[in-house]
This record gives C-alpha cells, structure tokens and sequence, in this order.
C-alpha cells in the first residue's frame, strides 16, 4: 500500500496534481464509451451493421491497404494502398490549398486594406463571399470543372482565399493610423509601411483567420469530397457508406477527427498564442 | 446664392450616400451584377451551362415563383434550420451551464465534447445515414449536432467568466444555490449566450445546406444540387445567391443586432 502511496505522490509531483486530474477525469469518458462499444459487440444489443466492433475497425485498416507492398509504396501512393492514398490526397489538398490560398489572401488582403475606400467597397463583398459557404459553391464547381480534384481544391481555395483575406483587410484596418504617419515621416516608403506596421499589426488577425480557415476549410473539403471528388477520406466514408461497410465509415470519420484535431491543437493553436504574445500588443495611441 | 448652396449641399448628400454603409452595399451589389452580366454575355463561351447572366437567373427565379417550388424550398430550409438551431441551442444551454458550474464535471467531459466537436457535422453525416437513412430525421440530427456545440462551449466559458465576488456576494447575503443560478450566473453568461447563438446558427445555416445536398431532401440545398444534375446552372446561381442574401439578412439585421443589444444590456459586469 505504501508503495502505490509513494508511486502516486511521485506520479504527482511529476506531471502536476491538476494536470493529472485533468488528464485521468478526462479520460473517463472515453474509456465507459470503448468499455460499452466493447460490451456491444459482445451481447450484440445493436445490430453491428449500425455499430461496428472495434476489432473490425482495426481489421478495416489492414484489409483497405491489404494490397500494398510496403512503406515506400504507400508513400509513393502506389495504387493498391487505398487507406493511404485518400488520408494523403485529403491533406495534401489542404496543404497545397494553403500554400495557395494563405500568401494570396494576405497580399490582396493588405492591399485592400491599406486605401480605406476600397476596403469599405469591399468589405460587403467579403461578407457576402464569406455567407455563401464553401459547401454552397460545390455544385457551381462541378459544373465548371466536373467532379474531380480540381472541384475539391477549388472549394478549398475558395474558403481559405475569402476567409484569410477578409481577417486581413480588417486587421490592416485596425492598425492605427499614428503608427503608420509615424513611419512615413521618418521616410519610410508605401513598401516599409507595409513591411513593418501593416503586416505586423495585421499578424494576430491573419492567424485567427488562418485557424478559422483551415477549421471551415476541412469541414468543407470533407462535404466536397463526398459530393464532388474522386479521392480523399470523405469520399471514401461516404463511399463505405453507400456500400455499407460501416465498419469503414467509423475508421474514416476518426480518422477525420484525428487529423483535424492534430494539426489544431498541436500547430495551429500554439501559432496563434504565439504570434498573439509576440505581436498581439500592438500599441494603441489614446 | 440660394442655388449654389443647394448644390453644395446636394453634392455633399451623394457624397454621404457613397460612403455610407447602404449606400456602398448598393453601389456594389451594381458593380458586381454588370461585371457577372458583362462576363457572362461577352466572355464566357456558353454562358447557359457555365455561367447564365443575372437576367436568366431572374428569369428561372419567376419561373420557379410561378410553380411555388421556390417559396417551398425556402420554407423547408428556414424551418429545418430554425427548428434544428433552437433545439440545439436549448439542448446546449443547460449541458454548458453545467459544466460551467462544476469543474470535475467539466473536467470529464470536456476532452470529450472537444473530441466530437472536431469530428464535424459534414463528416459524421455518413454514419447517421446507416441509421436512419436518406430522412429528415438525418438532416436534423446533422443539424442538431453541429449547432450544439459552440453554445455549449460559449456558455461554458461564460459561466466561467462571472467573477467569483459576485457569487460570494450573494452568497453571503444567503441566496440558495438555485438563486445564484439564476440570478448571478444565468444573467452574467448572457453576452455568452448571444455569441454562441450566432455562432451556431452560422455554423447550422452550414450544415442544412450540406445535409440537404446530400440527403436529398427537399430544399435550398437540394435545389442547387439538383440544378448541377439537370444541367441548369441558373438555379444554382439561384440558389447560391438566396443562400448568400438569406445569411447577411440572418446575420447582420437579426443575431448581431440581438448580440449587441444583449452584451449592452447584461455584458456591463464590473471586474
């Protein structure tokens, strides 16, 4: 007994008596709902048709990449290797996406919002491109470029582009305008402004925009997937679905989760605190 | 004299037009139309499968009026999604105040909600229809779910906003704990609950469109998809710029009004 005392006394002064608290209360829930999902299986009280059994989903895994020959190949996107393939077409999409969407939506963004004019012309623009969802461009898409990877990156684009521009011009525009006579005065030229107020002061704005987008962005690369791509995991849970391997779908839809939860918490949350710490206190003239 | 001063002040009034926020929003909605009519007529090659002018689009629209499909897509839609937000956003209200009030509570089940918030409503759509099929009941359990979350979390973190003296006050003056609740919590986390109202009727407005495109039920959503399939462009531009207006009218001249009166009238806790 007091070795276990001593182990947990340990054990807390470790990790921190809160953050454990947190961790093993935390966890609770998630193990009664495995611990029932298990049971389920067991006494069959739903149909495992509506919920699959956790050992099938974990099959799932190995029989959708059953084919491929190893590592390499999957990461090559070999044919036969389905499970990989789609997590990589998925994530790819939103990295290229990104790399495309992100750099363009700043540049139009600061110059939008740099004349004060034409930001005010343009906000309505942005609030209408922002109401009319990703998901709501999906059949305008598929007409224009057929069902495909270029419909599910255009959706995509289209969600970061407006987003990240939008959160920009209004970041530029809450930049105070002392800071930018500021520079000007001390002879700075239209591209120092740019460079050392604007986008700076626009910084916390764009990540928040960044986060938003890559969250609205998932969401609507998944519906886009699932209506109008040939590739990717919402296509295939929605293709498990309409085939009803349910057992499929399950794996698909964590795995959504997952990855989004992932990239949230471990990248894009600790950017936002940071850029928000580093340049989040912009000085504000009374 | 008189005339030169009436101009002025002429001038000055469409000057005061221009920048203004109505002003601009119609100066704009006129650019945009000529721009999509000058496209569509001048540069696109078949303009009625690719992009059909404002003029078609108005004309499939009446079309549309005349059978009474439109209005009854509206109506399924707006009723689907202010039936799904308020059931969301009665359901999520009381689970937010709970975990508010309790932090082991909260502790629990916070990963939890945060967990199945991530897995968003388009992505478990998939699973709900291997229980209950392509039905309305699919759509409004989608709905249901994704409205559900961002008020509880705003609730949550509004609950947990109230400064603690507050609490303690009317503790000391010997209120119950219902009284708390109702009298210092519930109001203290209002400006919360008007965020979070917004956030998931937005978040809601999305998912209906979603759910009815592809659980194939009739309304707005459906409509803009089934235009792709019947090859008939115009009313998916129809139905993009319903979807579009109905959200800026939803949003700017119902919930930010409500939000903003709610933070002026609840939101002046002292710190």
């Amino acid at each position: 007994m007091k070795m276990v005392n001593d182990f947990s006394i340990a054990l807390q002064k470790k990790f921190g008596r809160q953050r454990l608290r947190k961790l093993i209360l935390g966890s609770i829930p998630f193990v009664v709902i495995i611990f029932v999902w298990e049971l389920n299986t067991h006494y069959v009280w739903l149909d495992p048709f509506e919920i699959p059994s956790i050992a099938a989903m974990w099959e799932a895994i190995f029989w959708l990449q059953s084919d491929c020959p190893d590592f390499m190949a999957a990461m090559q996107g070999h044919n036969d290797c389905n499970l990989s393939n789609n997590i990589m077409s998925s994530v790819g999409r939103v990295i290229l996406a990104a790399f495309v969407g992100i750099p363009l939506g700043i540049a139009f963004g600061i110059l939008a919002g740099v004349n004060r004019t034409l930001s005010g012309y343009l906000e309505p623009v942005g609030i209408f491109m922002n109401s009319v969802s990703g998901i709501a461009w999906i059949p305008l898409a598929i007409v224009w470029f057929g069902v495909g990877w270029e419909t599910t990156l255009f959706i995509m684009l289209n969600t970061i582009f407006w987003l990240i521009f939008f959160n920009t011009m209004m970041g530029v525009r809450a930049v105070p305008k002392v800071l930018v006579q500021g520079v000007q005065t001390l002879g700075g030229s239209r591209l120092d402004t740019v460079k050392s107020v604007f986008l700076p002061g626009a910084m916390p704005s764009i990540i928040t925009g960044m986060r938003m987008s890559l969250g609205f962005g998932w969401r609507a690369l998944i519906a886009a997937e699932m209506i109008g791509g040939d590739s990717g995991l919402g296509f295939m849970i929605f293709v498990s679905a309409s085939e009803f391997k349910s057992e499929e779908v399950f794996l698909g839809v964590i795995l959504i989760s997952i990855i989004y939860l992932i990239s949230d918490r471990w990248l894009l949350v600790p950017l936002e605190k940071w850029t928000i710490e580093r340049w989040g206190l912009v000085w504000k003239p009374t | 004299m008189m005339n030169d001063r009436s101009s002025v002040s002429r001038t000055h009034k469409l000057k005061k037009f221009v920048t203004d926020g109505a002003g601009r929003l119609i100066i704009f909605m006129t650019c945009a139309v000529l721009l999509w009519a000058f496209f569509s007529v001048f540069i696109i090659e078949r303009p009625d499968r690719y992009l059909p002018s404002p003029l078609a689009v108005i004309l499939s629209s009446a079309d549309m009026i005349y059978k009474g499909s439109l209005l009854s897509y509206y109506s399924d839609t707006l009723t689907r999604l202010i039936f799904g937000g308020v059931v969301g956003i009665l359901i999520g209200i009381p689970i937010g105040l709970m975990l508010g009030l309790n932090r082991t509570i909260a502790d629990m089940f916070y990963p939890l909600m945060n967990f199945f918030q991530s897995v968003s409503g388009i992505a478990i759509f998939p699973v709900v229809v291997i229980w209950f099929g392509n039905s309305d009941t699919t759509v409004m359990i989608v709905i249901l779910y994704t409205s559900f979350f961002p008020i509880a979390f705003n609730v949550l973190s509004g609950v947990r906003a109230v400064p603690v003296r507050y609490i303690q006050a009317a503790r000391t003056l010997g209120a119950s704990r219902l009284q708390i609740v109702r009298d210092v919590l519930l109001p203290g986390a209002m400006p919360s609950v008007a965020v979070g109202t917004r956030l998931s009727v937005g978040f809601a407005w999305r998912a209906v469109i979603a759910g009815e495109m592809l659980a194939g039920r009739p309304g707005l959503g459906n409509m803009i998809f089934s235009g792709q399939e019947l090859d008939n462009t115009a009313m998916i531009l129809l139905g993009m710029v319903m979807i579009g207006i109905t959200w800026i009218i939803l949003d700017h001249y119902l919930l930010r009004p409500l939000e903003a009166d709610t933070i002026e009238r609840w939101g002046l806790v002292q710190r």
